[in-house]
């Protein structure tokens, strides 16, 4: 009966590929979208619903003053305030590879504030103590080939100042391995540098509890109302989605067309089969009259379109892990969110299921009303 | 005359509805003994497939009883008709309709793969109706790679290779030339005289009819006659319908 699937798959090897391909590229395409949706789901990111982002009410483009600082720790249920400025310096040269996110900080609040970040406590004292350090992800300095006292040289693009740094330790984020692609300094190397302009890209809150955030939010928008730089103020998730949020809702997008996607592969998987069992009808009635039942002719049908389900399941997903790491790799030095972008086992499962599930329904549709076809029918269209 | 394995009994087939009805066979009845050889022979369109396909159980009658191997077909329902017809029917085809992507041995083997033999009893069964129908050198070859007579004799091996009760041919010669028709009908000979299968053979041809013992022919839903003379076409055909009971 094996043997009979396999050489019924193979009988017209041109149909059998291209049936295959178009469920991979069904498939490949699903995961695809599966991911960047997942990407992009506040639930899915790894982001702390109790920090607050303080930034520029007008763009992130423009800075805030140092003196906020002060007055945002002074603010109700606020434990602790850390600033960071974005550097983006060139490191060694302008190939993508060698960007990565650089940020001035003050190390004592922003190991504070961010907790999650684990760090030995001798690197992290080792950081503190001196102004000229850095701290690095682990896998960025995995990537670099960074070892303990390395100097990098960042050559400043923005900023009309390069830095010379020396790394001190190496941190790991268990929960969120797109954390590890940055280092992190001292601002107040940084500020020096500049001159002391006493500027900061921004601010990131502690609250001490959940239910106090939208109080620490609405305070900390208020408290600057009526300056010359207004703030915003918003939840690290809502942050990190800002990006995305600009792009519309994906969701419902990236739903549609996966399902568009999914419904046509099913059509033509289907009508592909339905071709294939047509063709067929004369052998299937020879089938029946040697005593083959209808649950084995149901059962050949649909393990063939099964076969075909599982192959382009496969592959599809194979695809779009490929897809997706070359994507990550490419497109994350564009967005930092992209640094995520994998495909993960839920959304590759999912493919899987989608691609078998056509399979079977493609092969069971046309397979039931084969099997309940009357042999003599069958059997009069070779006579 | 050994006990009937066929037994036909006022079995009448109707087409269509009230407004296009078509008799096809009309209140038949007939007896097929063990071990013989029966040509079925009529003019086209006169219910010899029909029959054959009730005794087959791969149709139903309108009315009446098809009683082969002891056993009123019409009491199965479709689950229960498929492994009766593996242990009890063989069919050859006119056009051999073997599954193309099989080997000669592979479509020989396929019947039994819905038996619970062994892949050694499996061989051995199908080595040894190769060797009877002489095919044992192109049991590897698939069937666009053979002649329509070797087609027809690896139908044949598949038929007999379930050792049913009855073997049942619909024009197994209508698509060969005379050469390969009479090697065909030679087997279906030594079949019927070595291993005593029971045959009902249709055939347009009254020579392939004379290989048979016993000779029936069909007209407008009737049995006519079970004479040499409906074997060869004459008018004998034309006397009167013949009770076979």
């Amino acid at each position: 009966m094996r043997k009979l699937v396999w050489r019924n798959l193979l009988r017209n090897k041109r149909r059998a590929a291209l049936t295959v391909a178009s469920l991979t590229l069904g498939v490949m395409l699903l995961c695809v979208l599966g991911a960047l949706l997942q990407t992009f789901d506040p639930a899915e990111t790894e982001a702390s619903e109790n920090r607050v982002v303080v930034r520029h009410a007008v763009s992130l483009q423009f800075d805030l003053p140092e003196a906020y600082w002060r007055r945002l720790e002074s603010l109700d249920h606020v434990e602790v305030v850390s600033p960071l400025s974005w550097f983006g310096g060139i490191y060694k040269d302008t190939r993508r590879e060698n960007f990565f996110s650089q940020f001035g900080t003050d190390p004592e609040t922003l190991l504070a504030v961010f907790d999650d970040l684990e760090i030995e406590p001798e690197a992290a004292a080792a950081w503190l103590a001196e102004r000229r350090s850095f701290v690095a992800g682990r896998a960025l300095a995995r990537k670099h080939g960074w070892e303990i006292g390395d100097e990098i040289f960042l050559q400043g693009e923005i900023y009309p100042i390069d830095l010379n740094l020396v790394l001190r330790g190496i941190f790991t984020d268990s929960q969120d391995e797109a954390q590890e692609n940055q280092v992190f300094f001292h601002r107040d190397y940084m500020e020096e540098a500049l001159g002391n302009p006493g500027q900061v890209g921004t601010f990131w809150l502690l609250v001490d509890d959940l239910e106090n955030v939208p109080a620490v939010i609405e305070a900390a928008e208020a408290m600057f109302e009526n300056s010359e730089a207004r703030v915003k103020a918003e939840t690290e998730q809502a942050f990190v989605l800002a990006f995305v949020q600009m792009m519309g809702n994906v969701e419902l997008l990236f739903g549609a067309i996966g399902f568009a996607v999914i419904v046509s592969v099913f059509f033509i998987t289907a009508n592909t089969m339905a071709m294939a069992v047509r063709e067929r009808n004369t052998e299937i009635s020879v089938l029946k009259t040697l005593g083959f039942g209808r649950g084995h002719v149901l059962g050949v049908l649909t393990a063939e379109a099964m076969v075909i389900g599982i192959v382009g399941g496969l592959l599809g997903v194979t695809l779009a892990a490929t897809l997706l790491h070359l994507a990550a790799g490419a497109l994350s030095s564009e967005l930092l969110l992209f640094q995520t972008l994998t495909l993960r086992s839920d959304v590759a499962l999912l493919g899987l299921a989608a691609a078998l599930g056509i399979g079977t329904l493609s092969g069971l549709v046309p397979g039931y009303a084969m099997a309940r076809r009357s042999v003599v029918e069958g059997l009069r269209k070779v006579a | 005359m050994s006990d009937p394995v066929v037994r036909i009994q006022d079995v009448s087939k109707v087409y269509g509805g009230d407004r296009l009805r078509v008799e096809v066979l009309s209140e038949m009845n007939l007896e097929v003994a063990g071990g013989d050889f029966v040509a079925l022979m009529g003019p086209s369109g006169s219910g010899k497939t029909t029959l054959l396909n009730l005794i087959a159980a791969v149709d139903r009658p309108t009315s009446g009883r098809v009683i082969v191997a002891g056993q009123d077909t019409s009491q199965l329902n479709e689950s229960a008709l498929a492994p009766w017809r593996h242990r009890h029917i063989g069919y050859i085809f006119q056009l051999y309709n073997l599954i193309p992507v099989l080997t000669a041995y592979e479509n020989v083997e396929l019947p039994l793969t819905l038996s619970r033999l062994s892949s050694a009893d499996r061989r051995a069964k199908v080595e040894t109706v190769l060797e009877v129908v002489s095919l044992t050198d192109r049991k590897d070859h698939y069937p666009r790679e053979l002649s329509g007579g070797q087609e027809q004799r690896v139908a044949i091996a598949r038929a007999v290779v379930t050792d049913p009760t009855v073997l049942l041919a619909d024009e197994p010669t209508g698509d060969l030339d005379a050469e390969s028709a009479e090697g065909v009908l030679r087997l279906m000979e030594r079949l019927n005289d070595e291993f005593d299968k029971t045959i009902i053979m249709v055939t347009h041809d009254p020579r392939a009819a004379r290989h048979a013992h016993r000779f029936l022919h069909l007209d407008k839903g009737k049995l006519w006659s079970d004479s040499e003379e409906a074997a060869m076409g004459v008018d004998g055909a034309a006397s009167s319908p013949a009770s076979e009971e």
